[in-house]
């Protein structure tokens, strides 16, 4: 994977699993699709003459520009997976998100307080998982989307077994 | 189970035994219900006998027991929770741990690991303080409820529990020749007071007053300007919301006194609402020393503190005046207070960094500022957003007019991030953050140069490796005395940990808990390697 200017050099970055981009496309197809339709749905009235508000014009230009903005959304899609990463170090976890707004998290493994892993139905089904690292501070948002779920297994034993030896007090 | 004795609770009992808080406290805790209830019932009876009217006349007789029996019933009900959920609380410091049951239907159980208390409390709300009560609060971690809170006990026996805590917190075990609630109050050495002259002098010349005044100047233009007088009617709000925050800030920051003993930083202070505060050492996990522009007439400073267990909670009155570790000081004070919580300032010449980091701008002190291509974006605050490095901690200062130096011990770094936002990019430069437990520090370091910031990441992660692998706040007090210039010299010092009853230093815990294992380094050594 390309290292990306922020990062710090001679990284090597896991990159997530390829099936995690479908679940993306998945659930951006389902809210973009609500979303356009809830919002049309004023156009529909007033074509059928139901409603006399809001003017055409106005009831066809919102449902466009949300449509506009989920599209460009949709662009932003693939490259934002390809932006995910993580790297394990002796040390320390990495983990990186953003194309535009860029992020890179360096959590100890001594400083880990719990390791948890979720995954609802559409992760269930292309068998992916989200690992994400607490710390005993909030700002710690450490998530790891898109995992495979063998591979979420085996970094939380990893983590967990590496915290352990590791474990320092707050 | 022991009973209480009559001259005070018995403290800590090895058998196990449970204790009950003050039987005053359900009143102390219940007392504006009790109040409003009582007002309800009497306010009828009050107004005949002053209007001169028979109290009993014939209407009143037959309602009158109707009332009666409703507001007793009433009364009757609220005093009876109040007694019931008082009955049902009790709590046990035993085995290493402090236990507190409570509940009537549903029962609940809390414990908390002594040698995991990151702050200690005492309180005395003034109620509570006309009855000579107090209340104790223990942080464990996490931002969420206090793990334990006992309202009320006698303010001694509040204050023989903290002792009590502390002292096995720190691992001094119980002699067992001795009676067990005899755990002598750690002896403490003062450091500071804040007179109330200063005080009020640091609320005139806060950003609110400048404010209102702001608003002052612009009502009576705008009234004079329109001859309409209704500008002055948003005066009211303004100067009363302003009248209740300078009372609240009074309030909380009168008479603050600081001193240091072996078991932590004592900080005590209000005017009606008393507090006393505790931090044991090695607690503290970052400093903000922050200026507002006016304060720098009389170069005054505030500091606040990130402590496990304080949180950043939605209390945010008493959350702030909790993480207060100074509420106005000159630069000597915000120096002895950072002597207290960073004992090891690691660099040679801490007055200068420290200054630099407070004060300075450009590169004195060793400060890296932000690249100068940053100037479109920052014209103002690039020559001040820097950050210094010594062998302990991380300084990060920021602010050209809002003054503000972020201190973070290496060892209490949690966890850090890189972050950079489009326009950022097009300049070359990125924030370094800094994650440490919630509070009101936030340390980031602004607009830092790509490969400057890059390089402070990953040597950052290396030396907060390092400085876990060898904590030693267990010296914090050796540390602090081994300090040039510090404000206790290394007799008192001795005479401070010699008098903390029979302070066998602990063994190791067995556990790899907030309390690191000692290192065997007597005062002496100390000393003399500084010096």
């Amino acid at each position: 994977m390309r290292t990306e200017a922020i990062d710090p050099p001679d990284l090597t970055w896991q990159r997530v699993s390829s099936k995690y981009l479908r679940l993306r496309l998945i659930t951006w197809g389902i809210t973009a699709a609500i979303t356009v339709l809830v919002l049309s749905l004023p156009l529909v009235f007033v074509l059928l003459g139901w409603w006399s508000w809001p003017p055409l014009w106005l009831a066809i230009g919102v449902p466009a520009v949300v449509l506009l903005l989920e599209l460009w959304e949709l662009l932003l899609i693939p490259r934002q997976v390809r932006a995910l990463g993580y790297a394990e170090r002796d040390d320390d976890l990495l983990v990186r998100r953003g194309i535009i707004f860029q992020r890179t998290l360096v959590v100890p493994y001594g400083r880990m307080q719990y390791v948890d892993i979720a995954a609802g139905p559409f992760e269930r089904s292309l068998g992916l998982c989200t690992l994400k690292l607490h710390t005993a501070s909030a700002g710690t948002n450490a998530t790891i989307p898109g995992l495979p779920a063998d591979e979420g297994a085996r970094l939380r034993e990893q983590l967990s077994a590496r915290g352990e030896a590791r474990l320092a007090g707050l | 189970m022991t009973a209480p004795s009559p001259d005070g609770v018995k403290l800590t009992a090895s058998d196990g035994g449970w204790l009950r808080v003050h039987p005053a406290s359900p009143f102390v805790r219940g007392w504006v219900a009790l109040v409003a209830i009582a007002f309800f019932v009497g306010r009828d009876f009050f107004e005949r006998l002053l209007q001169g009217r028979a109290v009993l006349d014939d209407e009143m007789a037959q309602r009158a027991p109707w009332l009666l029996i409703i507001g007793g019933g009433i009364l009757f009900l609220a005093v009876l929770g109040f007694v019931l959920s008082w009955y049902f609380t009790r709590y046990q410091v035993a085995d290493g741990y402090v236990r507190v049951a409570s509940g009537i239907f549903s029962r609940q159980q809390r414990q908390a690991r002594l040698d995991r208390v990151q702050a200690i409390d005492v309180l005395q709300p003034l109620v509570a303080r006309i009855f000579g009560l107090a209340e104790l609060k223990f942080e464990v971690a996490d931002s969420g409820e206090s793990a334990v809170h006992l309202a009320y006990l006698k303010k001694a026996d509040a204050q023989k529990l903290r002792a009590t805590i502390l002292a096995r917190a720190a691992g001094i075990v119980p002699d067992p020749g001795m009676p067990e609630d005899t755990v002598p109050e750690a002896p403490e050495h003062h450091i500071l007071r804040i007179r109330p002259g200063r005080l009020l002098g640091s609320l005139l010349l806060s950003e609110q007053t400048v404010g209102i005044l702001l608003g002052a100047v612009g009502a009576v233009v705008l009234s004079s300007l329109t001859e309409n007088l209704s500008f002055y009617v948003y005066l009211f709000p303004a100067a009363l919301g302003l009248a209740a925050s300078f009372w609240g800030s009074f309030n909380k920051g009168y008479n603050f006194t600081a001193a240091i003993s072996p078991d932590g930083i004592r900080l005590r202070y209000g005017l009606l609402d008393t507090q006393a505060q505790t931090v044991p050492p090695g607690r503290v996990q970052a400093v903000r020393i922050h200026q507002a522009p006016l304060w720098r007439i009389f170069g005054w400073y505030r500091m606040h503190i990130n402590v496990a267990g304080y949180g950043n909670a939605a209390d945010a009155n008493a959350t702030s005046s909790r993480t207060l570790l100074l509420p106005v000081g000159t630069f000597d004070d915000v120096l002895s207070m950072m002597a207290l919580v960073l004992p090891d300032p690691g660099t040679d010449n801490p007055v200068d960094v420290f200054a630099a980091g407070i004060n300075g701008m450009d590169s004195d002190g060793g400060f890296v500022t932000s690249p100068r291509r940053v100037r479109p974006i920052s014209p103002l605050g690039w020559r001040r957003n820097a950050y210094a490095v010594t062998t302990t901690a991380l300084l990060l200062r920021s602010g050209r007019w809002w003054r503000s130096l972020a201190v973070v011990p290496h060892q209490r770094t949690q966890s850090m991030a890189l972050q950079q936002g489009p326009l950022a990019r097009r300049f070359g430069v990125l924030d370094l953050v800094l994650h440490t437990t919630p509070g009101p520090v936030s340390a980031r370091l602004y607009q830092a140069d790509v490969r400057v910031a890059q390089m402070l990441f990953t040597e950052q992660s290396a030396r907060a490796r390092e400085a876990r692998r060898s904590q030693t706040s267990e010296q914090w007090l050796a540390q602090v005395v081994a300090r040039p210039g510090s404000p206790i010299s290394q007799a008192e010092a001795q005479a401070l940990t010699a008098a903390h009853g029979q302070a066998s230093v602990p063994d190791p815990l067995p556990e790899t808990g907030l309390v690191p294992a000692p290192t065997s380094t007597p005062l002496q050594e100390e000393d003399q390697r500084h010096v």
